[in-house]
């Protein structure tokens, strides 16, 4: 353990003088501080609504089984073709079962797909994958994990970018966000119809109909999950909600508190295209997907949702607001966590990555401080999270 | 070819750092996490005669007594590493001492700051503060135990809880019913946390702001030009919600205050909580505090925690402005004078 604590604390202190983390971070604290309060007074009926989102969350987590089944029986009623992975290495075997190889690939920002280190592998097995994303996509270019579970390159400047963009696009790319964000439209414009595989995750997903929401801002998600002729969903287990109306409405509270205002975009997908204008025969595969995979992962999961203590944890929305109000992720952004960020990422990363000793000393740089359970929605209870975790870490 | 997808994860030797055990270790040992004597830790009442035994019990839990001490370990910790085997050698002293025959005493005068004075003081301002607005109360004085916070953040639950009956034992002795907290941590542990590991009892633990605030229509009013702005601590907002108490004792002396921006159940923590682990992202935190109360163009920064006091205190270093107290040696500036 001794040996963790050296090398993370390098990293943290690291982290804690980047000049670039200091600028970003304190820029987004401050706009999402403002977003919310705006769109909190614009929407005043939010708080009640969050209030009910965690009665929906803690019941579908003690409902949790049957909604697994469920939500598998409606993707297969609705002609899609449902998977449950127990953990990493199921999920990422069924997943390049259903790809392949020498397939181009195109992928929405999904922290299921971090998790699971699903582009890497998918590489690794002779794919093509893009992060469509455009901060997903700065962060493949430059080999470099994300700082945030939203914002992913929020550490990184258009200074940066520019350099980067130069250096793939193999032209010169002006320091200029307006066309740094062009040319990655026009090159992604042309991977999404030329991919074989779409793949995305979801926000919530509703049992009775077999709807994935998916919010998103940029359009990437439509068109990565529209114009491949397959479509693949990697989804945690629980994110099942029992109905479609519960789910608009944790849709509703995840993008508020994820500083969207109003997003640009909500998917709801069910299945694959399909259209009945001739004949009245059902024709799958119209504009969009022929095929439609859902995997859905447990991978710790159900062991959360067991343990007394931590079930609780399994509300995350992951909507990252939490991150803006912690005071140690204010100074070092994703340097305090692993795939999941800040004081809930670390208590999911000891249950869906490496487990307790590997997380001590993100377990240990939590202040307890509790501002955290004032921002979230779901009211997560992380200091008393932690104190269980350093207790176990303690005493075994 | 299959590819194993799975990392394996690797194996490491489940052992906490140093620096943990000890504090444990002299918590345990010592009746505080640095391994003072209850001589040293009660000095400050010497020739209040405070009785043993009475309705109210006065309770330091040593918290700010110890700051210097903490001050100057963690001060040697930024320069030393904190899970480096001579600054454990430091911090465990009294357990050294006896294999040893140092004299701890001389090491820990070596490396206190000069504001040992000050913060010793604090537990007397306090005591002063109170008996100006009437109260009686007793004290343990050498007997007097820390309440065990840290057994119970460092994850020490088993010995938190044994630990714990002890720190009840001393106060069942005093025949309280009340026990006033100068520490919101201290609060938080005795009101809160020893119930949730089975330690029951029926005292009722009170902080010494809200004992001042019951008797605030005795309160001077004060003459004071400087600009005071409030930092919560995040124990005492958030986990006791003590917000308006402190607020209205100074409205009620006719202190203008200003409010920063991150206040109340909102407040920005000073980071003294990883401090032990991770000194130097402690004191950025701090220092992000400071900035936030300072940009509400107060002069004097209240605060009513050690650790805040202590934390916020050194993330200030030379700069004489803003300056930093304790609301309780603000109270006997203007109660007792």
């Amino acid at each position: 353990m001794r040996k963790e604590f050296k090398a993370y604390t390098r990293e943290i202190e690291r982290a804690s003088h980047d000049e670039n983390i200091r600028k970003a971070i304190s820029r987004a604290v401050k706009a999402y501080r403002e977003t919310t309060a705006g769109t909190f007074q614009r929407y005043p009926h939010t708080p009640e609504l969050a209030a009910e989102v965690r009665k929906i969350k803690a019941r579908s987590v003690a409902q949790r089984k049957e909604l697994l089944a469920q939500a598998m029986e409606a993707v297969e009623r609705n002609k899609g073709k449902a998977f449950f992975a127990k953990d990493k290495q199921e999920a990422l075997l069924i997943a390049g079962e259903i790809i392949g190889k020498d397939k181009i690939v195109v992928k929405g920002k999904s922290m299921l797909g971090e998790e699971l280190h699903l582009r890497e592998y998918l590489e690794e097995i002779g794919n093509e994958v893009w992060e469509t994303d455009l901060g997903e996509f700065i962060l493949q270019l430059k080999k470099d994990r994300p700082m945030h579970i939203l914002s992913p390159a929020i550490h990184v400047p258009r200074e940066k970018v520019a350099e980067l963009f130069t250096q793939f696009f193999g032209k010169e790319v002006e320091p200029d966000i307006a066309k740094e964000v062009g040319i990655v439209r026009d090159f992604m414009r042309e991977k999404y119809f030329k991919a074989d595989v779409g793949i995305s995750s979801a926000n919530v997903v509703a049992a009775d109909t077999g709807a994935f929401v998916i919010i998103e801002n940029e359009g990437n998600v439509r068109l990565a999950t529209g114009a491949p002729p397959i479509h693949l969903v990697l989804v945690g287990i629980e994110k099942i909600v029992p109905t479609f109306q519960e789910a608009m409405k944790v849709a509703e509270v995840t993008w508020r508190y994820a500083q969207y205002g109003v997003p640009s975009y909500v998917n709801i997908v069910t299945g694959p295209s399909k259209t009945g204008d001739i004949e009245k025969v059902t024709t799958y595969g119209a504009h969009g997907p022929k095929e439609f995979y859902v995997i859905f992962v447990d991978n710790g999961r159900e062991e959360m949702a067991q343990d007394e203590a931590f079930k609780q944890a399994t509300h995350c929305l992951r909507c990252g607001g939490c991150m803006y109000e912690c005071p140690v992720f204010q100074i070092t952004a994703g340097a305090f966590g692993e795939t999941y960020l800040g004081g809930i990422g670390t208590i999911w990363n000891v249950f869906t990555a490496r487990g307790l000793t590997a997380n001590a000393p993100q377990i240990h740089t939590c202040l307890r401080c509790g501002r955290c359970v004032e921002r979230c929605p779901m009211q997560i209870d992380v200091p008393r999270m932690m104190g269980e975790l350093r207790k176990r870490l303690a005493e075994g | 070819m299959a590819i194993n997808p799975v990392d394996e994860p690797s194996k490491v030797e489940h052992k906490m750092p140093p620096v943990l055990e000890l504090i444990r270790g002299n918590i345990l040992k010592y009746g505080n996490p640095l391994a003072l004597t209850g001589k040293e830790i009660a000095a400050w009442a010497q020739g209040l005669n405070l009785p043993k035994q009475g309705d109210l019990l006065f309770y330091t839990g040593g918290e700010y007594q110890l700051l210097p001490y903490i001050d100057s370990l963690v001060k040697t910790m930024t320069v030393m590493k904190p899970n480096s085997a001579t600054f454990s050698l430091l911090l465990g002293l009294r357990n050294v001492v006896e294999k040893t025959g140092i004299a701890p005493e001389k090491i820990y005068a070596s490396v206190l700051a000069s504001e040992k004075e000050r913060f010793n003081q604090v537990a007397f301002k306090a005591a002063r503060v109170l008996q100006t607005l009437g109260y009686e109360f007793c004290y343990s004085g050498e007997d007097e135990l820390y309440s065990g916070a840290l057994l119970y953040e460092l994850g020490y639950w088993e010995d938190f809880a044994q630990y714990g009956q002890k720190v009840l034992q001393v106060f069942e002795a005093s025949k309280a019913k009340t026990i006033v907290c100068l520490s919101p941590h201290a609060a938080e542990v005795i009101k809160l946390l020893y119930p949730q590991v089975g330690l029951k009892h029926d005292f009722e633990v009170k902080t010494f702001i809200e004992l001042v605030w019951e008797k605030r229509a005795q309160l001077p009013r004060l003459s004071t030009e400087q600009t005071v702005v409030i930092h919560d601590s995040c124990r005492l907002a958030r986990d006791l919600g003590v917000t308006e108490e402190p607020r209205e004792v100074l409205s009620a002396m006719g202190v203008d205050f200003n409010e920063p921006q991150r206040n109340r159940a909102w407040t920005t923590c000073c980071g003294g909580p990883n401090k032990f682990m991770f000194p130097e992202l402690s004191h950025t935190i701090a220092e992000r505090r400071i900035e936030e109360l300072k940009c509400t163009g107060a002069q004097l920064i209240l605060t009513s925690c050690p650790y805040c006091l202590s934390s916020l205190k050194q993330a200030m270093a030379k700069n004489p402005e803003p300056g930093i107290a304790d609301f309780i040696e603000f109270l006997y500036e203007g109660v007792v004078g």
